[in-house]
């Protein structure tokens, strides 16, 4: 049990100074997510999870799980981004924030259910989500992404 | 202590790095499993998990009975950006200025 979930379950932590309704707001708005998730344009209404590039291209497109905001959101992963993990099963997202003290939110990802996208698993992990996340802290923090 | 100080803090230790190594190869291991590879207790290998995970670089999750322990490379992440980036880049402006001013004298 142990072997299989560490294949299969990535986590990601950070704090951000910034109101949960932001952070919210900041996951779930194409307008937003553009500026800090690789270009993405991602809109998630209480069903569906749509991802896009600029161009219109479909990115991603699954099912919201649970949709409670602005404390948890819970999506499914298809990497349509790239012909080869896109051929893969999906996987889950899940995003949980919650308010720490003076106005900081804990902000926590986690991706699972892997156990059928080996390549996913991969080119998610290291700098995949840490670029997306620590992106998305510098840019509710400074008003300016990183990268 | 701000949060840079917990992660510097926690950096600074040859068994905290080798621990955040041990999880980088393969992640969302038991404190058993952690402890088995090094020569120290049980209770000194908790210790260090503990400042790893005030530091924000080690999460653990509940699985059923276990707990288990994920790297957490953001705080590092940030780290980089803050300290590393910057200082890089000016090394490097100051490289070729040197290198400007260097060609410019022949």
């Amino acid at each position: 049990m142990t072997t299989t979930a560490a294949k299969t379950t990535q986590v990601y932590r950070v704090f951000i100074k910034a109101s949960a309704d932001q952070i919210w707001e900041a996951i779930t708005r194409p307008e937003w997510t553009a500026r800090y998730f690789h270009g993405a344009h991602i809109t998630v209404t209480p069903e569906h999870y749509d991802s896009r590039s600029a161009d219109g291209d479909v990115w991603g497109d699954s099912a919201v799980e649970v949709f409670d905001p602005p404390q948890k959101l819970v999506h499914g992963w298809r990497s349509l981004y790239d012909p080869e993990m896109a051929l893969e099963d999906e996987s889950r997202v899940t995003w949980e924030i919650e308010e720490d003290e003076h106005g900081v939110c804990l902000l926590t990802v986690t991706h699972d259910r892997l156990e059928g996208a080996p390549k996913t698993a991969a080119g998610v992990s290291g700098a995949g989500w840490t670029g997306v996340i620590s992106n998305l802290k510098t840019l509710l923090e400074t008003g300016e992404p990183m990268h | 202590m701000t949060d840079d100080d917990h992660v510097f803090k926690a950096l600074a230790d040859p068994t905290r790095r080798h621990l955040l190594d041990r999880l980088f190869e393969r992640d969302g291991r038991t404190l058993t499993e952690l402890e088995s590879e090094l020569a120290m207790t049980r209770f000194g290998v908790m210790k260090h998990l503990r400042v790893l995970e005030d530091a924000g670089v080690v999460v653990t999750r509940r699985e059923g009975r276990e707990k288990l322990h994920f790297l957490n490379p953001v705080p590092i992440r940030l780290i980089h950006d803050r300290w590393i980036d910057k200082y890089t880049e000016r090394q490097v402006s100051a490289l070729s200025e040197l290198k400007t001013r260097l060609e410019g004298r022949r």
